[in-house]
């Protein structure tokens, strides 16, 4: 009998669909893989399991019997434990501590059996030969540490199957090897585990069998063996391409982007690629990939150790945004509520704020020429709103983005980097947002567009890089095809020719 | 011994040198009169500050604190001016400081308003209704016998030290051996990793604040009894205090640290610098901005053990 049956899981975020029919068959003894592109669903399914969040509907058996969690104790009280991307421990407390956190044994008025506890912590670390101590305090812990602890949490509550979030993003090779030698070890023991991932190649030896999802729906599942990767590709990406939009490319200027040698170890390592002006050049690869690092990296939000960045002739020294607004590189950041947009201040406000000096008269800021350089924006970008006074933050989310860009255009930016430009807006909107990157380009400006839309990357830009482990792993043409970004993105070996 | 635990110690080898500073320094320093002073100037405070510091672990705070002594004593001291016994009169006030904190708690975890907002809010409303209740006047006729709690002596030594032992022991065991205590530093640690554990986090967070407010009360029916009055005014800026005294101890405001020995030591060396400054005639003014000054001094050294040990 499977341990875990999933059929037909749906769940709604505010409207948005995250899973319409999410399936999944979890044997005791096996490994199973999770997989498919960013926002197929994958996590939601997870969270759902783990009790985390509650589906709208579907069947959930657990050992043949219907189950519903409300919180996650429920899911842990059955057998259910989850090992976490970004840890979920108390970094004050100790292994021990952190291992019987929530159930702790206990005498009559909550009194804990201190020993007791710390004994079967170290018995159970000693058990795996785990690197790690009872009594040293999680914040001390590397990364790889803190999932030991929270494995060693499952252990300690005699959970049945684990359920492992991409937990080798983080990790150095060494500590990915133990990773793997402890999942084989838990199957050994007859525990279900399974494994979100990307990253197959390495997964091939550990895993018995794979479920793919694609758009909140379950694709394919069955055994990993029989599997080639080029099946499974196809399985991954096959989304519905409707017609966004299609630009034609002029001939590409001057450079106005150049990067050389770019690291900061271990997000970033030796990238190297320059953009001309006229270009919209894509920028692809998974979740933690480092697309966003390399963004912040180029704008100066965070220090570079090496190389350097050369924008239109001009060297950024690294390390400030205000030099690189200077030189003429802006970032629109991918969450503008918080870093893009001061959703407090009014359109105009916003607009100006990058462009104070355009708009002040000896030191104090002329409310007049602010609003008339919102106005102008307001035609050229075709911004949707009342007057220029109204809160930004009040904006949909297209018409927000579009203030973003009125404010750098106002600032005669050279080079635009859009970190996920049409994230959470709609369809026309985002028909926009690509018509205002072309009118960029055209206007002699470079686009660096990150996206983890795989068809708004073929129909957008000229030209593809693709990331993978904080490397550049290669560079494709614009009418290029999912499979060869996903190819890159995911895999280690090189795209056939 | 390391360096690293020599800083740990730091507030422990202060408060030494300090004291040690003004034996050398005042002839009248270390006599029973001046030190049974010294302990009955820091109990309210340091009573207080053993709540604050449960407060403080899981990441809250509380700025009511001032207004909730003042509204502790006052009931319990009508209580006895009516004529209840005094028993009840002190049980009264602890009680309507466990009240209080309650109430804290209860808008801090229901509301999901921030601990500093519900507190600075609650903090007018305690207050408020106290001189609502007592018209401003406070409240004199007190049974002799009440004088004993703030006042009197036990086996040689005044007797809010035993109360204050007695609590200091009390919060101790709650934070170090039971599931209150460790659920009170997982919330201030990372509150969402305790609720992903299955920690009731509302309850023990209102819980937190009704023991501190019960200790508040308590602090409450002392100052009442060493002042023999329920004063309805009593309590102004004690709250910064309080916090000063768990900061200097090793509390971060960030949660997830502190601990009943570095209250106390912290509020010890509040109240040492400034019984010192009288002795040695050092102007209130004075003793003010040097109190200040410790505070930030004391909070530098501990983010700077932090800082070191992370990077090791």
């Amino acid at each position: 009998m499977s341990l875990l049956e999933l059929r037909g899981i749906e769940k709604q975020f505010g409207g948005v669909t995250a899973l319409r029919r999410g399936s999944l068959e979890v044997a005791a003894g096996e490994v199973h893989l999770l997989m498919g592109e960013n926002g197929a669903g994958k996590s939601t399914l997870m969270k759902i399991v783990a009790g985390l969040i509650e589906p709208d509907g579907g069947e959930f058996l657990w050992r043949g019997q219907p189950q519903r969690f409300r919180r996650p104790a429920d899911a842990a009280a059955v057998g259910i434990a989850m090992v976490h991307q970004e840890s979920l421990l108390a970094p004050h407390l100790t292994v021990a501590e952190n291992m019987f956190l929530g159930r702790e044994d206990c005498a009559p008025m909550g009194w804990m059996k201190r020993r007791r506890m710390r004994e079967r912590a170290a018995r159970i670390i000693e058990e795996h030969r785990f690197p790690i101590q009872a009594d040293a305090r999680v914040e001390r812990l590397s990364p790889a540490g803190r999932q030991l602890v929270e494995i060693c949490r499952a252990l300690v509550q005699g959970s049945s199957l684990l359920i492992f979030d991409e937990p080798t993003s983080s990790l150095s090779e060494a500590e990915t090897k133990e990773v793997f030698r402890l999942v084989t070890s838990l199957r050994e023991r007859g525990m279900g585990v399974i494994y979100i991932t990307h990253r197959l190649e390495e997964l091939r030896s550990v895993g018995d069998r794979v479920t793919v999802l694609r758009d909140g729906e379950t694709v394919h599942s069955g055994a990993l063996a029989k599997l080639t990767i080029a099946q499974l590709i196809r399985h991954m990406v096959g989304r519905e391409v409707s017609s966004l939009y299609s630009r034609s490319p002029g001939t590409p200027g001057e450079e106005v982007l150049r990067v050389e040698e770019l690291s900061n170890p271990p997000l970033l390592n030796d990238i190297s690629f320059s953009i001309r002006a006229g270009e919209i050049v894509g920028l692809a690869g998974l979740v933690g990939a480092g697309r966003t690092e390399l963004c912040r990296a180029l704008f100066g939000i965070d220090p570079v150790r090496a190389g350097r960045v050369t924008v239109a002739g001009r060297e950024l020294h690294g390390g400030s945004p205000r030099d690189a607004v200077r030189a003429g590189l802006v970032l629109i950041p991918e969450d503008r509520q918080h870093s893009g947009l001061a959703r407090g201040l009014s359109i105009a406000q916003n607009v100006a704020l990058a462009n104070l000096p355009a708009v002040s008269r000896g030191g104090l800021v002329s409310k007049t020429s602010e609003m008339a350089l919102a106005e102008k924006y307001k035609k050229k970008l075709a911004i949707r709103m009342d007057s220029p006074r109204q809160l930004a933050g009040r904006l949909s989310g297209g018409n927000q983005q579009k203030v973003v860009i009125a404010k750098w255009l106002a600032r005669g930016a050279r080079v635009f980097l859009f970190d996920e430009p049409t994230r959470g807006i709609d369809v026309g909107a985002k028909q926009e947002v690509f018509q205002i990157m072309d009118e960029l380009a055209k206007g002699g400006a470079g686009v660096l567009m990150v996206s983890s839309e795989l068809p708004e990357l073929l129909q957008v830009p000229d030209r593809i890089l693709v990331m993978r482990q904080g490397r550049l792993v290669g560079e494709l043409p614009g009418k290029t095809t999912q499979e060869e970004i996903m190819r890159l993105a995911a895999f280690e070996k090189e795209p056939a020719a | 011994m390391s360096g690293k635990n020599l800083q740990r110690l730091l507030p422990l080898l202060t408060l030494t040198a300090l004291f040690i500073a003004l034996w050398i320094a005042s002839p009248t320093f270390l006599t029973q009169r001046n030190l049974s002073a010294v302990i009955r100037q820091t109990a309210v405070i340091n009573v207080m500050a053993l709540g604050m510091t449960l407060i403080i672990i899981t990441g809250g705070i509380d700025l009511s604190v001032g207004a909730i002594l003042a509204m502790g004593g006052l009931f319990g001291t009508m209580a006895m001016e009516r004529g209840d016994p005094i028993w009840i009169g002190v049980t009264i006030g602890v009680l309507t400081g466990a009240a209080c904190g309650l109430l804290n708690g209860l808008l801090i975890t229901r509301l999901k308003i921030a601990p500093f907002i519900v507190t600075l809010g609650t903090l007018g409303i305690f207050r408020g209704v106290t001189l609502i209740v007592s018209n401003g006047l406070p409240v004199h006729r007190l049974p002799a016998g009440f004088s004993v709690l703030g006042d009197g002596k036990l086996l040689g030594v005044p007797f809010v030290l035993w109360v204050l032992v007695a609590c200091a022991v009390v919060v101790h065991v709650i934070l170090e051996h039971t599931k209150l205590g460790r659920y009170t530093f997982a919330i201030g640690s990372n509150e969402e990793a305790a609720r992903y554990a299955g920690v009731p986090v509302a309850f023990h967070t209102t819980a937190v604040y009704a023991i501190g407010g019960l200790l508040t009360g308590l602090a409450g029916m002392i100052e009442a009894s060493r002042l023999m009055s329920g004063q309805p005014t009593a309590g102004q800026g004690y709250e910064l205090q309080a916090i000063a005294a768990v900061v200097i101890g090793g509390g971060s405001l960030r949660g997830g640290e502190g601990s009943v020995p570095g209250t106390l030591i912290g509020a010890f060396i509040m109240g040492l610098l400034s019984n010192g400054a009288d002795l040695l005639g050092i102007s209130p003014y004075l003793q003010q901005a040097i109190i200040g000054a410790v505070i930030i001094v004391a909070v530098f050294v501990d983010e700077v053990r932090k800082r070191r040990m992370q990077s090791a």
